[in-house]
């Protein structure tokens, strides 16, 4: 990490920083942070448009907690896939992830098709395979239609 | 594990091949004999919106192996009306029946019931999205015309834009390695791009027309569908092209000789009534094919070998 970096987003002894954001991609990270009813009182700072080799521009969070709970994780995956999660303990990065979507993802997506069962059967938790990782496609295992990961909204 | 058939998604071509040659095995098994091999099974068919045909073809084919036969044919007449969910529907028909044939409006309803009942679900129709039984019956159709499927020349015609029949079919053809289509519609009822972007290592041509004389002197096969006047926003534009898309006798004077035509029912006007006298005309015995095809998937789900 860079010297201008740590004068703008100060360094946190320990908690979770989540890097390598695609530049506006941070607020949509915020707003599943905001759902997590576990982050509701922790400290949270929220960094936009730094420089980055890789990216070009890139938004960072920084949250004071230990830990993340996985479905938390995984909306962030289905939201922003190819983000870095870093473990931080007495300022040291302790573990490293590069989060991806799931093959899988149970009850975490809403189906955009009126017509879905999944939207008509109180109780019926969602399912969509990811079938094509690439594209970030996704597909309805009941009604079997095919979406953009960003067309659908999280279940929270 | 219990067979269900849901969708043509979950099935290989391996798997195909299994409901054909089956079906072509029901064929030659007198009634009587037939009658003997669902003896004291019961087939619930839930169809939660009507469907005459498909419901008709489903407890006349159970009838005809000897099984028997409970149900309803539209949602008005049940306990669903009254508020019941749909999976408490689902878990008091298990005590009655040993299999659960269903039809409904909304997509995924079979899949759901496949996933919380410990019967075997065949899927009748789902809303817009499957209806495995008639793709199968079509693939019949073909096979016993022109024992084979590979490399065949199939026209589709009308509207190929919102036509699961279509779609379902196409699909499966591809499996089956099935290479060049003709697709005959109005331009507002084009085939979906995003189905013919295929991927296999056969490439597949599609060769659009507007014309239906085309496709005559071309195809093995014209396998023809309904244009609903509701998929016009505009009833002008509707009226031109409706016309275009209907098939006569005279036009299939310049078809050659092994051609058949195609059509799942009903029909309305895009097959003229001289075509029945036609020896192209194959869509009667279609619906026949439908009949023997559902015993074939019922003796697939008891697992009746014959
Ligand atoms: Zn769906």
């Amino acid at each position: 990490m860079s010297d201008n970096k740590i004068q703008m987003i100060p360094k946190i002894r320990s908690g979770i920083v989540i890097d390598h954001i695609p530049a506006g991609d941070g607020v949509h990270i915020l707003e599943i942070l905001e759902r997590d009813p576990a982050l509701k009182n922790v400290p949270i700072t929220f960094g936009m448009n730094y420089q980055s080799n890789k990216l070009g521009a890139k938004d960072m969070l920084k949250i004071q907690k230990d830990d993340l709970c996985e479905r938390t994780i995984q909306h962030i995956s289905l939201v922003s896939p190819g983000v870095t999660i870093k473990r931080i303990r007495n300022f040291e990065v302790v573990e490293k992830v590069f989060v991806q979507p799931p093959k899988e993802m149970v009850n975490l997506l809403r189906c955009l098709n009126p017509g879905c069962i999944t939207q008509n059967e109180p109780g019926l938790k969602t399912r969509f395979i990811l079938t094509d990782p690439k594209k970030n496609l996704v597909t309805c295992v009941y009604c079997e239609r095919e979406f953009s990961i960003h067309e659908l909204s999280p279940i929270v | 594990m219990k067979r269900d058939l849901i969708s043509m998604h979950d099935l290989t071509a391996e798997d195909i091949q299994v409901y054909l040659d089956t079906a072509a095995r029901v064929e030659t098994i007198s009634l009587k004999d037939r009658f003997q091999l669902l003896q004291g099974k019961i087939m619930a068919s839930l169809f939660f919106e009507a469907s005459t045909r498909t419901r008709l073809s489903f407890e006349s084919a159970m009838y005809r192996l000897g099984g028997s036969v409970i149900g309803f044919a539209e949602q008005a007449a049940t306990s669903v009306s009254k508020g019941e969910s749909f999976s408490d529907t689902i878990h008091t028909v298990e005590n009655y029946s040993d299999v659960i044939v269903i039809r409904h409006p909304r997509e995924g309803t079979s899949r759901h019931a496949a996933q919380i009942s410990y019967l075997p679900v065949i899927n009748a129709g789902d809303g817009t999205n499957q209806h495995p039984t008639q793709t199968l019956l079509d693939l019949y159709t073909i096979i016993r015309n022109f024992q084979k499927i590979e490399g065949l020349r199939i026209a589709f015609v009308g509207d190929l834009k919102y036509s699961r029949t279509v779609h379902s079919l196409l699909q499966a053809l591809i499996k089956f390695r099935v290479n060049e289509f003709m697709l005959v519609s109005p331009d507002s009822l084009r085939l979906p791009e995003y189905l013919k972007r295929v991927e296999t290592d056969l490439p597949v041509t599609f060769v659009e027309t507007k014309d239906l004389e085309d496709a005559i002197p071309y195809a093995d096969i014209i396998y023809m569908t309904r244009i609903q006047r509701e998929r016009f926003p505009d009833q002008i534009e509707y009226e031109k092209v409706k016309d275009a898309f209907c098939l006569n006798a005279g036009m299939l004077k310049k078809a050659p000789e092994q051609l058949k035509v195609l059509h799942p029912l009903p029909r309305v006007n895009e097959i003229a009534p001289d075509v029945d006298e036609t020896p192209h005309a194959e869509y009667f015995r279609q619906a026949k094919n439908g009949l023997i095809m559902r015993q074939a998937i019922l003796l697939n789900v008891f697992e009746v070998t014959i």
